[in-house]
């Protein structure tokens, strides 16, 4: 068995246990979805690819105070404007299109890889154009915005990468799952450059198992949650996915045991991340965990690991640069929370028959060879 | 001619073909060149395969020395094939050669890593029996080693 199969198994066994779900006073559902398939033919749909969450009407007595919405946008990989300005115009509409939500929106979280490779003009560059968002922003970096200066640049624009706040009955916690890289660079007297071009590649082999928590924030975050009620709505925001999805990709952390042992008491978690750009649900212990598009460019589904009770999202047209690709908002109201894609270009977000889907076509991939250095 | 030098003239000539042929086994025809493959041919082929795949690799992801050296723009964009393809995932070399909707017309692989360039990279066609064009496949179906063929599925 290989090693990604025994943690997979792992996982499983840990914490997919039989009748440990998330409290279903938080459902989750996505307008869009429920637009057209849910209404046509969901059943077939549902059959053909996986068992997916509906709305329901329980009511619960700890639910958000009254009901708001708030915007998320991430994974904007802005070059400079003189490399690319089609990442540039992608940010523009999303930032116009979350000012412009009536009512609007509470606030706006940036879910991390502003920037493409960490230099501070693309940060800026990220600055200047959010700054049509006139809502409250905060802030969680990704890998990409970190590893040139080593988040120097990112702590003076956006100071801490981790923070908590508590609104009309939500506690929201920003956590930071990227600055805990294992060192690849000092070994190998790596320039800032070098050390960047190595994270920011995504099924690269050298930075390793660069996602995690860290045992301080993980401390941080029990202390954090210690006064809160157990059965009332928590609201995670990171990069990386809190579970093992493909850790070849980075599309996990590594501590993800530890980060269950943490939420475990909590009846009603929900984890929102970017980093994976693309659609993704996935139910682990009591946490229901929410993948988020990017503005740039949608990653293709892992060749394994994909959670069962994801709705796959559609086969993106590459010759579409908007497609794939979006930004999102999340109304918390009464019994759940909603989340709706907006995939700019596409009517239907969600595959409506396998050729709609990557995934109908299965890959087996090797990891890549041009770039293994081990051992020093 | 008697039954018994017909029998004789039988086993003479018997005996001579025998003869020709044991020679045949044991010497070998003149001109006779082939050796069953050794070793270190194996590893000379593999070696040669895997040099391009490593040189694929490094296009595939947009590293600029590899680019320069086999004088190729692969993009204009700071994007590189990697970007969308992690593991070179989602290029499907195993369906090719299929009918391609966002090129209306029947492809092959270099057909689509050309239209790849050219429209999300915004970088210059390649040659198709270029250098790069054949380092850029051997990646891909390398990377892909283990998948099906399907050839023509959407």
């Amino acid at each position: 068995m290989s090693e990604l199969d025994r943690e997979r198994r792992e996982l499983a066994a840990v914490l997919q246990r039989p009748g440990v779900h998330p409290d279903p006073s938080l459902r989750l559902t996505r307008r869009t979805f429920i637009h057209r398939s849910c209404l046509t033919g969901a059943a077939t749909v549902a059959q053909t690819f996986a068992w997916w969450p509906l709305l329901n009407t329980i009511d619960v007595a700890y639910a958000a105070e009254e009901p708001f919405k708030f915007a998320w946008v991430s994974d904007t990989h802005l070059y400079p404007k003189s490399v690319n300005t089609r990442f540039v115009e992608k940010v523009q509409r999303a930032a116009r299109e979350v000012q412009a939500m009536s009512p609007p929106a509470d606030f706006m979280i940036f879910g991390g890889d502003l920037a493409q490779l960490g230099r501070a003009n693309e940060l800026e560059l990220g600055v200047e154009l959010l700054n049509e968002v006139k809502i409250r922003k905060v802030f969680i970096p990704g890998e990409h915005d970190w590893y040139y200066d080593m988040g120097a640049k990112w702590k003076q624009l956006f100071d801490k990468p981790n923070w908590t706040f508590d609104h009309k009955g939500v506690r929201f916690i920003g956590l930071d799952t990227v600055t805990h890289g294992p060192d690849y660079w000092t070994a190998r007297k790596m320039s800032p450059e070098e050390r960047m071009d190595h994270m920011a590649t995504l099924d690269g082999s050298v930075a390793g198992p660069w996602a995690g928590v860290g045992r301080d924030q993980l401390d941080w975050m029990q202390k954090t949650l210690a006064d809160w009620d157990k059965a009332r709505p928590v609201v995670i925001f990171s990069h990386n996915p809190l579970y093992e999805y493909y850790p070849p990709w980075n599309f996990w952390v590594r501590d993800w045991r530890e980060v269950n042992e943490v939420l475990k008491p909590y009846l009603n978690v929900t984890n929102i991340h970017g980093h994976v750009h693309q659609v993704l649900y996935n139910e682990i212990g009591t946490m229901r965990s929410i993948g988020m598009l990017a503005t740039s460019w949608p990653w293709p589904y892992a060749p394994e690991g994909v959670p069962k009770l994801t709705k796959p999202m559609i086969r993106a047209d590459p010759g579409d640069f908007y497609d794939g690709v979006g930004w999102e908002t999340l109304s918390m109201k009464n019994d759940r929370i909603e989340t709706e894609y907006i995939m700019w270009g596409r009517k239907e977000v969600f595959v409506q028959s396998p050729p709609d889907s990557s995934l109908s076509q299965p890959e087996i991939l090797r990891p890549r060879i041009a770039d293994q250095i081990w051992p020093y | 001619m008697t039954t018994r030098t017909t029998l004789l003239f039988t086993l003479c000539i018997a005996s001579l073909v025998g003869l020709l042929a044991a020679l045949a086994v044991l010497v070998g025809p003149a001109n006779a060149n082939k050796d069953p493959v050794t070793p270190q041919q194996l590893k000379a082929y593999e070696d040669a395969f895997m040099e391009q795949v490593k040189k694929g690799d490094l296009l595939f992801h947009g590293d600029a020395a590899t680019a320069k050296q086999m004088n190729v723009v692969l993009s204009n964009t700071g994007m590189a094939c990697a970007m969308c393809h992690p593991f070179a995932s989602d290029t499907h070399p195993q369906a090719f050669p299929k009918y391609q909707a966002s090129m209306n017309k029947f492809a092959t692989l270099r057909d689509m890593i050309n239209w790849c360039i050219e429209k999300p990279n915004q970088g210059e066609k390649i040659d198709s029996d270029s250098d790069a064009m054949k380092a850029l496949e051997a990646y891909i179906y390398w990377s892909n080693s283990g998948s099906v063929l399907v050839p023509g599925k959407y």
